[in-house]
Parts: structure tokens; sequence; C-alpha cells
């Protein structure tokens, strides 16, 4: 320990002899550290906004379902539990949020129109914590409760449609033997959504009503479960399929919707790409920096050996040189991310290419996120990558002869 | 070898191991440039013509406010005769006509909604790819035959095959009930979800009966021979249906808003990304040809002192920067090739890619291919950073006094 | 008793495509307390004597004695710690570290040694007074003259009281006065501390000040008298 703190004070000397080349490396290092951060929160910022759009429209962290169901999402697929051994089985059970609800594809025709739409049959009671819909910014009014007789659709499928709140439409879809089940619904509100696509799918009815109208008595097409976080559904997914036999599949968000699926894995890869990419283009001029700061010290390398330091302590006191040469510009980097990310935290407008976004499954808002966790992992994987990339200058360094380097000239 | 050439040659070789790593610094940049910017071309002309020849072509031509609404009462008249029309005047076979409804498709014992395109049987394979994705049956050969060709998973959701008959249910134009039922003749398979399972295509003259369309349809699609020529013909087009005010002509960044500004999405995000490896060669240089104008303060002192000016020394400083450059770029821009050539001949992919990719109809391995441009656009710029970085070392030289230069050591 | 043995030491260098005996079969002992000077033409072997005696080069054949312990042997860790504990160095030239003080300099080798902070400065300030450079203990190498540099560079040498001083021409960058002022500082530091000097010169004005005086040619001892000091 005394002698990594008289190592440190040389190499601190060493690394402001020549303050010029140490400013210009600071300087691309700061740059490299700061486009790592930078990019890593406008991308995390879009991915996780994507994912928490995306899994309130599923919405659930955790679903039960048929084994065929998504697959072959029909009325025919539906979980082998009716509501009543629902309720019993999950009811008391602990679970922060949960409901059964019947999905099934249907076409809503208006007296213009028709569309196709995922008909949702939901207890609006249960969903109104984690449904993506706002109860209370629908044009009209929500569904108050299992056995609404009205219909709420999407602003920009009301659109299309040429229906309004108070305006009848019809529903249909199959009934488990495939007769045609129909039925006509008031539409009694309209909701708003971050995107188009979301605003054209839905159609949301009481369950109770859905159950009548494909006469499926007190069956449901899903349950699904919400946990606190997303990202973290283990505890949830072991405490439901601990509950269950395998006439259902429980399965993860991840698993329903594989692309926000893949999305979250590829998040972390893209990450470390980027940073490892960064790292290798500013390493050649790390190595340059070490080459040129040993070779301008031989002598002075030399005169150490001489006077009893051991090679080691050489190969150290490079090393530490240029870790604090590192550590210095990471620092810098990171307080310039820091600097740039927290203004822009409200949102970025990208609204001229909000269909483009939209391809991607992307709101036209960015809100970039200062992650800590990201900013660790950049500066501790170039930290370690360059220790790694010092190794060879400072091995080089410490392999002198004391009497060759000291009358080198 | 002319003096000076030969000077800045061995000038730059005195620190061979410098030389070579900021070298490697533009090699590494370059490779990584010319690999990039290569996949992103090939994956952008993929993107563009994988989703234009599915269906919208280069342009159509519709009723005013279609685009938006795709109202099934905008109409074209007379559809068929419209586009032998312009068949015939602009002199091209790639022209077809087009119905779309919506309605829905039931079996035995399934029901989905479904969007229903009617088709000119004997055009709609020069315009669109699906005809060629038959994988079980045969495309449609009749205008007027109740046959449909369905998506492959479509047809395993509606558990039917080749043979099979399928009930169609939707509204007619003027909103009264339509139904029929067709022929399943064929089974296609894009690849692309959304359009396998949402997906089919049927005879335009039975289609029009279907749903009372009395002579009407939807659109016409044009394609060019290729996307360079398409806002030539756009305006051909135009000019040919100009006297009748009920149609308009959508170029394919209109139809497809999306797909343009995808692209422009991603490329201001990969334009950042390059910008951030250029910007860290050109500090690498910087940093390297720095330490080289010090070093040689004294030796330059010298030279000064015989009579050479400041600017001539500034020139061999910039000379040496730009051979330095160009083995950079002429190394780069080759690796850069043969690397890209191993892709082009392998194929790129990632674990995940064909999830993520399939939004923008591209298959999960891609084949970039490195053209002129691409080989040489990144190493370019690079170069120009290089020369550019190298101006403040250069313009030192001009504050520097000969005596005090020789005195330095 | 010994303080330095050499036993029929070899050592040949290449240079270009000839061979050049730096050491040829030269045996030498030197007591505990001598002051003794090398002389020789350069390239005489009088820097390769006093490198193989430091350990800071390994002779082809023959033994090296510090005391009762056998050096060529010994690994370069070994000889690391053994210049550190009981040889001081003084060069030529390059001789102090140009990133740390006068002071920081003279305490770099007790620093490594692990001496506590206010002995070290203790220690420090008393040799740096004694070398006569009192007052510029903060000056940088860079702000010094060479005499006053080579004083740090003794005043480092000597500060841990090492057993042996080695001295590689180190009057060699400096006007008469200062390298008198030099030698007197040595004599009285090998009189007072009976520190034993191995100085290699070919500096008439030092040899003047040695006790011993041992002349060197073709890597061979050709003369080693007695002398009195001036």
């Amino acid at each position: 320990m005394h002698m990594f703190f008289v190592l440190s004070r040389l190499a601190w000397r060493y690394l402001w002899r020549n303050h010029r080349r140490t400013i210009v490396m600071l300087s691309a290092i700061a740059i490299g550290a700061w486009a790592m951060i930078f990019m890593t929160a406008l991308t995390r910022g879009m991915v996780d906004q994507m994912i928490e759009d995306g899994v309130s429209v599923i919405p659930g962290h955790v679903l039960i379902h048929d084994p065929d169901y998504l697959d072959d999402p029909s009325v025919n697929n539906r979980v082998a539990l009716n509501d009543a051994e629902l309720d019993e089985r999950f009811g008391d059970a602990g679970f922060v949020s949960w409901a059964s609800r019947v999905r099934v594809p249907a076409i809503v025709t208006s007296e213009r129109e028709s569309r196709g739409v995922t008909l949702l049959g939901i207890d609006p009671q249960a969903e109104r914590g984690f449904s993506f819909v706002d109860y209370d910014d629908v044009d009209g009014r929500f569904l108050e409760g299992p056995d609404d007789k009205g219909v709420v659709l999407g602003a920009k499928l009301a659109d299309t449609l040429e229906t309004r709140v108070g305006k009848r439409v019809v529903l249909m879809s199959q009934d488990p033997d495939n007769e045609i089940a129909d039925r006509g619904f008031r539409v009694v509100g309209l909701f708003h959504a971050e995107m188009d696509a979301t605003e054209e799918s839905y159609a949301f009815v009481g369950k109770r009503t859905a159950q009548d109208m494909l006469r499926i008595g007190n069956s449901v097409s899903e349950v699904v479960f919400v946990g606190d976080d997303y990202r973290d559904v283990e505890p949830i997914y072991e405490k439901v399929a601990a509950l269950v036999d395998d006439s259902v599949r429980v399965s993860r968000w991840t698993e329903v919707d594989t692309y926000l699926g893949t999305m979250m894995g590829m998040m972390d890869g893209f990450m470390l790409i980027w940073v490892i990419v960064i790292f290798l283009a500013l390493s050649f001029g790390l190595v340059n920096t070490l080459v040129m700061a040993v070779f301008e010290r031989i002598r002075e390398i030399g005169l150490m050996l001489a006077l009893g330091m051991k090679p080691s302590m050489i190969l150290g006191q490079i090393l530490i040189e240029s870790m604090m040469l590192l550590a210095v510009g990471l620092l810098i980097g990171d307080v310039l991310a820091w600097a740039t990310i927290k203004p822009l935290e409200g949102g970025i407008d990208i609204s001229i290419v909000a269909e483009g976004m939209e391809m991607f499954g992307a709101s036209s808002t960015l809100y970039p996120s200062f992650n800590i966790d990201d900013v660790i992992l950049a500066n501790v994987v170039v930290m370690i990558l360059g220790f790694l990339a010092s190794l060879s200058p400072a091995w080089r360094a410490s392999r002198y002869e004391p009497v060759e380097a000291i009358t080198k000239v | 070898m002319n003096i000076v050439l030969r000077l800045a040659w061995r000038n730059l070789w005195r620190h061979s191991r410098r030389t070579w790593l900021t070298i490697g610094a533009m090699v590494f940049s370059n490779v990584l440039l010319v690999f990039m910017i290569s996949l992103q071309v090939s994956m952008y002309g993929l993107m563009i013509d994988n989703t234009l020849k599915v269906f919208s072509g280069h342009m159509q031509v519709q009723a005013p406010g279609y685009k938006d609404d795709q109202k099934m009462r905008q109409v074209v008249h007379d559809v068929q005769p419209l586009a032998a029309r312009l068949r015939r005047e602009l002199d091209s076979e790639t022209i077809a006509a087009r119905g779309w409804a919506f309605g829905l498709a039931s079996s035995a014992e399934r029901s989905y909604g479904i969007g229903i395109y009617g088709v000119e049987p004997e055009f709609e394979p020069r315009v669109s790819n699906i005809p060629g994705l038959i994988e079980q049956g045969r495309y449609l050969d009749d205008n007027n035959a109740s046959e449909i060709v369905i998506g492959t998973m479509l047809a395993r959701n509606l558990r039917i095959g080749i043979g099979d008959e399928l009930t169609l249910l939707g509204s007619g134009v003027d909103g009264s009930f339509a139904a029929a039922v067709v022929n399943v003749v064929g089974i296609f398979g894009s690849g692309v979800k959304e359009i396998d399972r949402n997906i089919a295509q049927m005879p335009l003259g039975a289609f029009q009966d279907i749903f009372y369309m009395d002579g009407a349809g939807h659109q016409v699609v044009l394609l060019a021979p290729d996307l360079d020529q398409a806002e030539f013909l756009q305006a051909s087009v135009e000019a040919a249906v100009s006297d009748n005010g009920d149609l308009v002509v959508h170029g394919w960044d209109v139809l497809l808003p999306g797909l343009k500004q995808a692209i422009q999405a991603d490329m201001s995000s990969a334009f950042f990304m390059y910008g951030i490896l250029v910007i860290l060669v050109a500090f690498s240089v910087l940093n390297t040809q720095l330490m080289s104008v010090l070093e040689r303060t004294h030796e330059f002192g010298i030279v000064m002192a015989l009579g050479l000016k400041p600017g001539r020394l500034g020139r061999l400083v910039m000379l040496e920067t730009a051979m330095m450059g160009f083995i950079g770029m002429i190394l780069g821009a080759l690796a850069g090739a043969l690397f890209t050539t191993w892709f082009t001949v392998n194929g790129f992919t990632y674990p995940g890619m064909e999830e993520m990719v399939s939004n923008f109809n591209l298959p999960g391995r891609v084949y970039p291919r490195a053209t002129l441009v691409s080989m040489f656009a990144g190493p370019l710029v690079v170069f120009l950073f290089t020369l550019a970085a190298a101006v403040y070392p250069a313009l030192r030289l001009h504050r520097l006094h000969p005596v005090e230069a020789m005195r330095t050591n | 008793m010994t303080a330095v043995r050499c036993i029929d030491l070899c050592k040949t260098y290449r240079q270009g495509d000839q061979d050049i005996k730096a050491l040829d079969h030269l045996s030498i002992d030197i007591e505990k307390g001598e002051f003794v000077c090398l002389m020789s033409p350069s390239g005489g072997g009088k820097t390769t004597l006093l490198n193989a005696i430091g350990g800071l080069d390994i002779p082809d054949s023959g033994e090296v004695w510090i005391a009762d312990e056998r050096i060529d042997q010994m690994s370069k860790g070994q000889l690391a710690d053994l210049r550190l504990a009981n040889i001081g160095f003084v060069f030529q030239a390059y001789n102090l570290i140009p990133v740390l003080s006068a002071q920081e300099n003279v305490e770099f080798v007790m620093q490594v040694q692990g001496i506590p902070a206010a002995e070290r400065r203790d220690k420090s300030h008393a040799i740096l007074e004694e070398v006569g450079l009192k007052g510029l203990e903060t000056r940088r190498p860079a702000e010094m003259s060479g005499g006053q540099q080579q004083r740090v560079a003794v005043a480092r040498a000597i500060v841990s009281r090492p057993e042996l001083v080695l001295a590689d021409e180190p009057t060699a960058n400096l006007d008469s006065k200062t390298s008198a002022e030099l030698m007197e500082l040595f004599t009285e530091l090998n009189e007072h501390h009976s520190t034993t000097f191995i100085i290699a010169t070919h500096d008439q004005r030092v040899q003047a000040y040695a006790k011993r005086l041992v002349r060197m040619l073709d890597g061979r001892i050709v003369g080693d008298a007695e002398q009195h000091a001036a």
C-alpha cells in the first residue's frame, strides 16, 4: 500500500510532465466516454420506453394461457380454469395485481367501415393499476364493471370507422362451435395511446358481456400477473408456476412478445459492443501515449532500477500512470455526459420521424436515461481493457537493463 | 523521388512503432466504417425493395384521402380500364389494379378478420413478390374465379389447406352486407408474420362482385424499373391522370412514411457513431504529430537557423501526415472491403437479428456488398480529419525561435 | 574487513564486428572505509567494473562479493534490494528524477525502503544541509545548476548511510570549483562515516583526493598504489 502511494505520486507527476500530450489524450478519452454514455442513454431511453409501452399493452409480466393459445389465439383455446377456480387459486396468494380476461380476434363494424381488432373482455377495476389506458383520460367514460354493455375503442379507430361516443357498432367473432358470435355495442368511450397502432388495435368490453357474447360461460383466454419491475419477473413466474399444473402454459412477457424480449436482451449487447468499439479506437492512442512516455524517460527508468527499484515497481508505475490517465478522462467524460443528458431527460421530440420510430415499435418522444449501471459498466470495461492494453508497454519498460537504459542517448 | 518527399517519408519512420499505432487507429476505424456503411446500404436497399415489392410498389394511383383512411368507398372508378390505359400510355407492364376490403374469413373451425386484396392475376406478379412466394398450390389465374390465396400462418390458424372452402363476410362499398364462399387454391409464405397471418388475395373481378364494387377498385400500383427512376415515372403518371380530379398519385415515401423515417432515424444514429470514431482517430493523429513536432524542436531550430521558413517546415509536417493518412486510408479501405467480402459470402447475422429486422421485411441474414462508394466514403472522411488534426502542430512551428529551439534538448 | 572482493572477472562486449575485453581476468580487494579512485582512459573498463560491483552488470565469469555476500549469481530482485540497502550511486549525468524536487529525490530511496515520513524528512533535511543545499529543498532538477544537481545526487546516495558509494565520473559536467567542493564532500563523508568510496574517473583533479589509486587499461589493473591525500 505504501509503495502504491510512492508510485502513484511519481505517476501523477510524470503524467503532467508532457501536459500537451496528456491533455490531447484526456480529451480523446473524455469524448469517447461521453459518446459511450450519451449514445447508450439515448438508446437505453428508447428501448426502455418501447418495452414499457409494449409491456403495458401486453399487459402483464407473467401470463397464463391455454398451451395452444399463443400460436392460435382462438376462442377455442381458453384457460382450463374458470373465473371461480382462478379466484380461489390466486385471490389470496398475495400477488400485487392480477386479472383474468377474454382476448379474441374480432371485427368491429360501423355503418360505414369494418376493421379487425383484438376484443378484450376485462374487469376494469382489476386492471386499473396496470392498464395502458388511463381511465381518466377517456373521451366519454371507461367501462364501469365486468357487466358493462358498452365498448371503448381507440380514438384513431373511431375516426376510421366514422363513429363516435354514443353511436353503435357491431362486434363480430366466433363462438366455440364456430358459429358467428356478434352483438351490438354502444360506444361509451374513446381511449388515447402513445402509438396509432395501439389505438387501432383494441376494443374493450366488459368481461361478462364478452363471455355471454362468445358463449363461453365463465371461462377466459388469459390470466395476467403484474409485478413491480418488468425486468425481474422470475419471482412471480415461479410463484404462478407453482400454483398451476400443465393443463395451462405459464409464460414470461419476453416469451409472449419476442420482439420486445429480444430488444431487451440486445440492448445490453449493443451497449457492450459500442463501449468496446470506442475503447479500441482509443486504445491505439493510449498505447501510443504510453510508448512515448516510456521512450522519453528510458534513462530515468534505468536510474530508478540502478537505485534499487524492482522491475515490478516500474511496471506498476506505468500501469498506474495509464490508469490515472483513463480515470481522469473517464471522469470528465462522465460529468460531460451527465451534464448533456440531464437537461434532455424531459424528452427529445423526434416526431419528424414518428412513423419510422413506430416501425421500430418506439414512440415519438425520446427520453434519454442516465442509467448509473450503464455508466459503471462503461467505466469498468474501459478501465479493465485499458489495464490490459497498458500491460505491453509497461512490461517493456520494466524489462530494460539498467546499464543499457542509463547510457541510452 | 523528390528530396522533400523522401525527407517526409524518412521522418515518418523514425518512430515506426508510433506511426504504425497511429495508422492502426485509422485502419481500425476505416474497417468498421467500410463494413458498417456497406451493411447499411445493403440493408436499406433490401428494406426498401422488400417492403415496396410486398404491396406498395413505387407509387400508387388512389382516390384522395384513401391513403390515410382506407375507407371502402374512397374508390378509383373503372380501375381495370385505368390500369390498362396506363400500361399502354407508359408502355410498361409493371402496373396493376387492386381493390382492398376488410372481412371475416371463416373456415369450418375458425374465424379471423383479414385484409382481402382483389388483384389482377395477370399483372399482380409483375408488381409484387407475393405471387412468387406460393408454397403450396398455385397462384390465381382467372380474373373472375371464386378463388383465394392466403398466408401460411392464416392457413394454419384457420386449419385449412388447398381445396378447402373459406367463407368471407364483410361490408360492400355501399355499407351493405357482403358474403361469399371461395376456394383456397394457394398458400404463400413471405416469412413476415404480419403478412402471412393477415393477408389474402383473390381475383379482382370476383372481388368486385362480392363487395359490390361496380368496376371500381382502390389503387393502381406501379413499379419502376428501379428506385432511381421512380420519380421520373411518377411525373409521367401524374400527367397521365391529371385529367381526372378524383385521382392522386402517391410515391412510396408518402405511402410508407415510416420506411423512409426509419431509415433516417437509423442513419442519424449511425452518423453519430461514425462521427465519434472519426474524431477519436483525429485525436490520435493530433497527439502523434504534436509529439513528433515537439521532439524535433532542436532539429527544427537548426534548419530554421539555416534559413528555412516555418511555413515550409509546416508543409513538411502536413506532408508527413498526408503520407500517414494515405497509408491508413488505402489499408483501411482494402481491409474493410476484404472484411465486408467475407460477409458477402457468408452473410451477416447476430443472435436475435431475425426478430429485430422482420418489422422491416428483412431476412435474418444479410449479405452486405462493398461498393466503391462504401469503400472510400468513410476512409476519405478519416483522411480529411487526419489532415485537419495536423494543422495545429504545423502552425505551432511559427512560434518557434531558432536560438531557443536549438537550446532545447 | 573486506567491503568489495572481485575474483578473476571477465566481461566481453561486441562492438560492431569486434570483441572488446572490458574486464580481463581482473581481481581486486577493497577494504571497508577505503577511498578508491579507478583511473583509465575511456574504454579502459572502469565503468564496467563499477557496474559489476554495483550489480548493474553481470560479468561473464568470476566472482563479485560485497561484504560477505556473493552477488554475481543473485536474481534481479535480490540485486535491487542489495543496491537499495547497501549501495549509493552517483552517475555522470541524469542522476535525478526530473519530476521530483530536490528533497523528494533524496527521500526517494528511503521511500522505497519504507522509512516513515517523519524520519525521511529529518534525514533529508539534514543531509541537504550537509551538502550545502539548505533552502533549495523544493526546487526541481531543471531549476538547479549542474553542481547543485550533483550534490542532490550525492545526498541521495549517502542519505541512508550505505556502506559503499559508487560514483561514475561524478565531476564530468562540473567546473573545477564545483568539482573540488564535491570531492571535499566525499572526503569528509569518507572520514566521518567511514563509508567506502569507489570513484571511476579520468579527471586529474579527482585523483588528488584518492587514498588508493587503481589504474586500468584494456580491462586489467596496471597499477594499484596507496597515496596520501593532498
